[in-house]
């Protein structure tokens, strides 16, 4: 597709205690980058979640976001997956492309 | 090495709580990574109330009424609605289990694990961390950049403390640390399912140095849980104790308890008359109540007691005092309930209160510190940076480098004292100069005080904070507008005086905790200068004008700092004070002493060995004694948070037990000012009231201990004598005296005037306070107008608030 090349996308919507560890694990999993969005607003399984506050980033959500070849993806989707036991969160993955795929290698 | 065992560590950590290092003391939760779940299912963890004796001695008193229980037993069992008949009597179904509280004595003791007894695992465990974190060490540990886990396996062959054998089990260490943790779980045969509640138990046996490493994990980076835990369980293997896991909790007590209990209530009733109905009936009653509710419905009745009086000492007037000359705005912390009360008494003063950051969060750079402060919340990231500017550069430079060099001095003595080979020949050349400097410490404190306050005097030069460059004129207008909406500030006198505060003690390793919680544990002045920047900025004025807030031109605000244990306030900045508001600004300072000096005197009343009787110079001494150990009580206590107009508490003695928010619904018609109330000053305060809650009833385990004994890791924390886990929570000098608790643990009742409606879509929409409501962490009052009742927040509504019972009805 336009010499685009095929690569894994996992968003993970977590709350901003738990980002740390997400962040650990996207690391670990050999990412080599993420995006975070915080003061993220929504309705999900727990409720309405309000977004950005004043005062408080500790206590508001946020959505990780990384990009990674597929081969590395599935531990990463596993161990997100086994800490979502544990914490309240939302993982999405899809397939996506992009043009420069040595900046995700 | 598998993801899947990072996700073990982080799962195994979710309910460790970051604690901050001692130099920028954050109050937190002890127990916040169960604050999803209700209260009482925290029992796990540790006991959550206090035993029942101590309620009963409460009862005793009077502290604790029979209608509380009534009350409590109601709020705990609605299906508790109706009436029994047991012989004669027909009462309340409630009252009955209320009765009951009083009467059965066989369960005594609040359940749930204590501090753990420290083994030799732990021993060196927290020998290898404390050296490897300990800053500014003497000797500095080798391999020590190459990370903890690294180093340890480097110099753990060589650690005598350890048998022959012992080291020798340690030769086929992995040099990566995950690897580490996962052969060490190997070599000890923790099964794969097994390794999550393991982890768990083990960062609970060390849960000081467990919390403090998640903080600096995130904050500073040169450590984690993972190589914690590696050298945790290498240390494990090598000592060949393998892990265990908890046992299976207990069965809950059969029918024939219930049987007991409602014979021996029934009995009490009734008498030698008691028939097999009535103790049926009884049963019933009792059924609902199982004895492993009883501690919380005690805990609950005495939380009911206190708010009941403080909601009933609120006044239902609702007029605003005269216009004022003097406007303080001061920190929501209790202690400055004493302070505001006390300038109140002179009519020409109105008070605010407000989060003690006044909404400007900032990092800090004093022109003459080393480093930086974060002069902000513990919920937000510093991202503007405050400079102070001196008026007089070429002054300011000398008088730095002369401080610099003192510090040279000071850093070459302190190497001379410490040092193996030379502390005995420094203390036969220098330590006649320290001995009268002991001296005087001890005998004088308050000259040598006098001596020092008058150096700083002499060495002080005028400077202004450069807010412009931190923060832009967009960014300005936001916070100004944001913090008198959420304020609740409708009209400005001549001069409004914003009053961070700070505390001043001497070798004290918990001062941090006595600064101002919301500016991160460090001194308020620096947001208040930084504040009065902003709000006598003109073109901020502007801004506000165009969105609806008019700040006269005759109106100056100026900044100040009160010292929480002598209760002075000082103003700052005063150079840019216009000559047309001296004479005010003197005025303040004139009344503000005698206020002070009352202040003393009541607090004088709580504080271990002082009397009212006591000069206020005597009281203001323990600022300077080295010796002393309670220089002022802290935020001891505290109890409940008041969000309201000040006409509410007015004139009401509140005991320094109460965050004062000021909020004006009227300002603030879609409830956005209170949105941010409820989702961040709220949040602090309740971070400090569970800290103080937890340090009370569970001292062991959730506070420091006792100060005397302490040794200090750096500025990291404290641990007890010369060993052990690091210490977390408060020192036992800030929640008791001798064996008898100073503080009341008493969960937050926040108490609000403001729409019904409002409240109940804030908290909808926000997580961290369905948690903390829902849950029971804290309870939430409020009524929309002066003239309705008073009404409880519960996950299923609001309900009306129970008060105090009439003169003369049960107690």
């Amino acid at each position: 597709m336009n010499n685009l090349t095929k690569m894994t996308r996992i968003e993970i919507v977590v709350s901003a205690r738990e980002a740390p560890a997400i962040r650990d694990l996207i690391t670990s999993a050999g990412a080599t980058g993420y995006t975070a969005v915080s003061g993220v607003s929504g309705i999900g399984h727990h409720g309405q979640h309000s977004g950005a506050l004043l005062f408080n980033e500790y206590d508001t959500l946020t959505m990780l976001i990384t990009v990674l070849p597929p081969d590395k993806a599935g531990d990463l989707i596993d161990a997100v997956r086994a800490m979502l036991h544990s914490s309240s969160g939302v993982m999405f993955v899809a397939d996506t492309y992009v043009s420069r795929p040595e900046y995700f290698r | 090495m598998s993801l899947l065992l990072r996700v073990a560590v982080a799962s195994a950590a979710h309910d460790i709580v970051p604690a901050w290092p001692l130099d920028s003391f954050i109050a937190v939760n002890p127990l916040a990574g169960s604050e999803s779940l209700p209260f009482e299912a925290a029992q796990s963890l540790g006991p959550l109330t206090r035993q029942r004796t101590a309620y009963v001695t409460d009862r005793k008193r009077g502290r604790i009424l029979l209608a509380d229980l009534e009350a409590a037993v109601r709020l705990r069992i609605p299906e508790l609605t109706g009436t029994v008949t047991i012989g004669d009597t027909t009462l309340p179904t409630a009252r009955l289990a209320a009765l009951e509280l009083e009467h059965d004595q066989s369960h005594d003791t609040a359940t749930g694990p204590r501090a753990p007894t420290l083994s030799r695992l732990d021993e060196i465990t927290s020998r290898w961390v404390a050296a490897y974190l300990t800053p500014d060490s003497l000797w500095s540990m080798p391999h020590r950049e190459r990370g903890l886990y690294p180093a340890w396996r480097t110099l753990i062959r060589h650690d005598s403390s350890l048998a022959r054998a012992e080291r020798h089990r340690l030769l086929g260490l992995p040099e990566d640390p995950d690897a580490g943790l996962a052969w060490a779980l190997e070599q000890l045969g923790v099964e794969a399912d097994d390794v999550q509640r393991v982890l768990a138990r083990e960062l609970h046996q060390l849960p000081g140095w467990a919390s403090h490493i998640k903080w600096r994990a995130e904050k500073v980076g040169d450590i984690d849980l993972t190589s914690f835990l590696a050298v945790r369980f290498g240390t494990r293997h090598a000592l060949q104790t393998p892990p265990s896991l908890d046992p299976t909790p207990r069965e809950q007590s059969p029918a024939a308890e219930l049987q007991r209990r409602a014979e021996l209530l029934a009995g009490h009733l009734v008498g030698e008359n008691v028939t097999p109905a009535d103790t049926s009936a009884v049963s019933r009653v009792l059924a609902a109540h199982p004895i492993r509710d009883h501690l919380f419905t005690w805990q609950l009745a005495y939380e009911l007691n206190y708010r009941g009086r403080l909601l009933s000492s609120l006044s239902t007037e609702h007029a605003p005092a005269e216009r004022p000359e003097i406007q303080v705005v001061m920190c929501i912390d209790p202690r400055s309930e004493g302070a505001r009360r006390h300038l109140e008494t002179a009519s020409t003063i109105e008070t605010f209160g407000f989060a003690g950051f006044f909404g400007v969060p900032i990092r800090f750079v004093r022109h003459s510190g080393k480093g930086a402060i974060n002069s902000l919340p513990a919920l937000l990231t510093p991202r503007h940076t405050v400079t102070e500017a001196p008026h007089d550069r070429a002054t300011a430079t000398r008088r730095v480098t002369a401080a610099r060099q003192r510090d040279a001095v000071h850093a070459a003595l302190h190497a001379g004292e410490s040092g193996t080979a030379t502390s005995f020949a420094f203390a036969e050349t220098a330590g006649w100069f320290y001995g009268l400097t002991s001296v005087l410490r001890t005998f004088a404190p308050g000259l040598l005080a006098r001596i020092r306050e008058r150096r700083l005097a002499d060495s002080a030069i005028e400077s202004s904070v450069t807010v412009a460059d931190a923060f832009t004129l967009e960014e300005r207008a936001v916070l100004a507008e944001a913090s008198l909406r959420m304020m609740g500030m409708a009209r400005f006198g001549q001069l409004v005086v914003l009053v961070g505060h700070g505390s001043d003690s001497r070798n004290n390793l918990y001062q941090s905790a006595l600064d101002c919680g919301a500016c991160g544990g460090n001194p308020g002045a620096a947001n208040a200068r930084a504040a009065a920047v902003i709000f006598n900025d003109a073109d901020v004025r502007e801004l506000l004008q165009a969105r609806g807030i008019s700040i006269p031109n005759e109106t100056v605000f100026v900044a100040a700092e009160h010292n929480t244990v002598t209760d002075a306030i000082t103003l700052l900045d005063t150079h840019s004070l216009p000559a047309s508001h001296r004479a005010l600004a003197d005025d303040f300072i004139r009344q503000q002493i005698p206020a002070a000096d009352r202040l003393v005197r009541e607090r004088a009343r709580d504080l271990p060995g002082a009397s009212p009787r006591h000069s206020a110079t005597r009281l203001r001494r323990r600022a300077h004694d080295w010796a002393e150990v309670y220089p002022e009580l802290g935020l001891a206590g505290n109890a409940a948070m008041i969000i309201g107009p000040r006409e509410l508490t007015r004139g009401v003695d509140l005991s320094r037990r109460v965050f004062l928010h000021s909020y004006l619904p009227e300002l603030d018609p879609d409830g956005t000012g209170l949105e941010t109330i409820l989702t961040a000053p709220v949040v602090v305060a309740q971070w400090i009231n569970h800290q103080y809650y937890f340090s009370s009833i569970n001292p062991d385990l959730h506070g420091a201990g006792t100060k005397t004994v302490h040794n200090a890791i750096g500025t990291i924390g404290v641990i007890t004598g010369q060993g052990g886990d690091l210490r977390r929570g408060l020192p036992w000098q800030s929640v008791g005296v001798g064996t008898a608790l100073l503080h009341e643990p008493l969960r937050l009742a926040v108490i609000v005037q403001a729409p019904l409606d409002t409240i109940g879509q804030i908290i909808s929409r926000n997580q961290v306070l369905r948690d903390l409501f829902d849950n029971e962490w804290i309870t939430i009052t409020a009524r929309g107008r002066t003239t309705d009742p008073w009404m409880q927040y519960t996950r299923y509504g609001w309900h009306t608030a129970p008060l105090p019972p009439a003169e003369g009805a049960h107690q």
